[in-house]
């Protein structure tokens, strides 16, 4: 029996694609990540997935909307997050993985409140127990 | 006039008649275990010595243009140059449910509901849901409509199912930009742990007319009593 390396690689690269209806590596960079800090405008938890729409200033001092989006909410559901769990107004700053194409796009790995209050969504290694 | 020796074997057919049965119960809810390294690696031993095995199973993902070693042909290839992964996001392509040949892997739970002539996984990605049939039927005939879970007929091989899979439509191979055709044929062998907790399975496709020779995966889950899957009611327009 002949067998790929993927598993390898994406260990060499720390990563842990979770794939759900469309592919996470053609549309994002699994092995960067980025840090922005905005107010909410809106979140839809709806599967395929979640989007986190917010305002996130730029160094001008003009806002500029960006889209999160999220792994499927029955995987976050289970890890705690809900339909309420972030809203309109909230303040957050959310670290993930850029989009391919440079839009002003990404998939969360972590999100914290002003509180210090933390929601993981697509992890960035392999526990056992990750879904 | 029964010897004791005959009546304490009676007795424990009696006490333990399902003890067989036991490992062969496939019933409850079941959560995708990621694994390091196989735990059911006897199984993935078992597999054909030219099946390759593809390593994208629950957690993992090949990259963009990685397509694990598999020999693609003309078609597969052209349909990867002429594919548009801008629609994946879009309305039209958002909700269009994979087939059983990339559901099972999916990091998303099942339930499983087992009787003696018939099983039934309720999948939670896309609400996705799978019939095989234990009684012994055989498939339809070759022009009969093929859907996205296809036809399944299964048989124990001591405490291995083992399920024929044809019929099935169309749908992503591994999500990298071409499809399986509807001439895929699957075969699966399904396998518990001793002690019940830990389901394994492997699935072995041929389909000429995507790739040469046989592929295969493997992968594991966890038994969670108590828990259910969530609807997945996929949304069209969640990214609009």
């Amino acid at each position: 029996m002949r067998r790929t390396s993927a598993l390898l690689l994406m260990s060499c690269l720390g990563i842990a694609p979770l794939s759900a209806h469309h592919s996470f590596a053609v549309h994002f960079v699994p092995d960067e990540r980025i840090t922005i800090e905005g107010v909410v405008t809106e979140f839809r938890f709806r599967n395929p997935h979640g989007l986190i729409f917010l305002n996130v200033g730029d160094p001008d001092g003009a806002e500029q909307p960006w889209r999160v989006e999220t792994n499927s909410p029955n995987i976050l559901r289970r890890r705690g997050w809900a339909a309420d769990s972030i809203k309109p107004g909230d303040h957050v700053t959310i670290e993930g993985y850029p989009a391919r194409d440079s839009a002003r796009l990404m998939r969360v790995y972590r999100l914290q409140f002003e509180d210090g209050r933390e929601m993981i969504g697509q992890r960035p290694s392999v526990p056992q127990d990750e879904d | 006039m029964i010897s004791v020796c005959t009546r304490w074997y009676i007795v424990v057919l009696l006490l333990f008649p399902v003890a067989g049965f036991a490992q062969r119960d496939l019933s409850g809810f079941w959560t995708v275990k990621l694994e390091r390294e196989p735990s059911g690696r006897a199984l993935i031993d078992e597999l054909p010595s030219d099946v390759l095995l593809i390593e994208d199973t629950g957690g993992g993902e090949l990259a963009s243009g990685e397509y694990g070693g598999l020999r693609l042909t003309e078609r597969a290839r052209l349909e990867i140059e002429n594919y548009d992964y801008g629609a994946e996001l879009r309305r039209e392509k958002a909700c269009d449910a994979p087939s059983v040949v990339f559901y099972m892997q999916a990091p998303f739970p099942m339930e499983v509901y087992a009787g003696r002539d018939l099983i039934v996984l309720k999948m939670e990605y896309f609400d996705m849901h799978r019939v095989i049939f234990l009684d012994g039927r055989d498939h339809p005939p070759a022009d009969a409509p093929h859907s996205k879970s296809g036809h399944s007929v299964g048989y124990w091989d001591g405490n291995t199912l083992v399920v024929d899979t044809t019929h099935i439509a169309p749908g992503t191979f591994m999500n990298n930009g071409f499809e399986h055709s509807d001439a895929i044929h699957m075969v699966e062998r399904f396998r518990l742990s001793e002690d019940g907790s830990t389901l394994w399975l492997t699935q072995v496709y041929e389909d000429a007319s995507t790739f040469a020779g046989l592929a295969g995966r493997y992968m594991a889950w966890t038994r969670v009593p108590g828990e259910y899957i969530y609807p997945y009611d996929c949304d069209p327009s969640y990214g609009e």
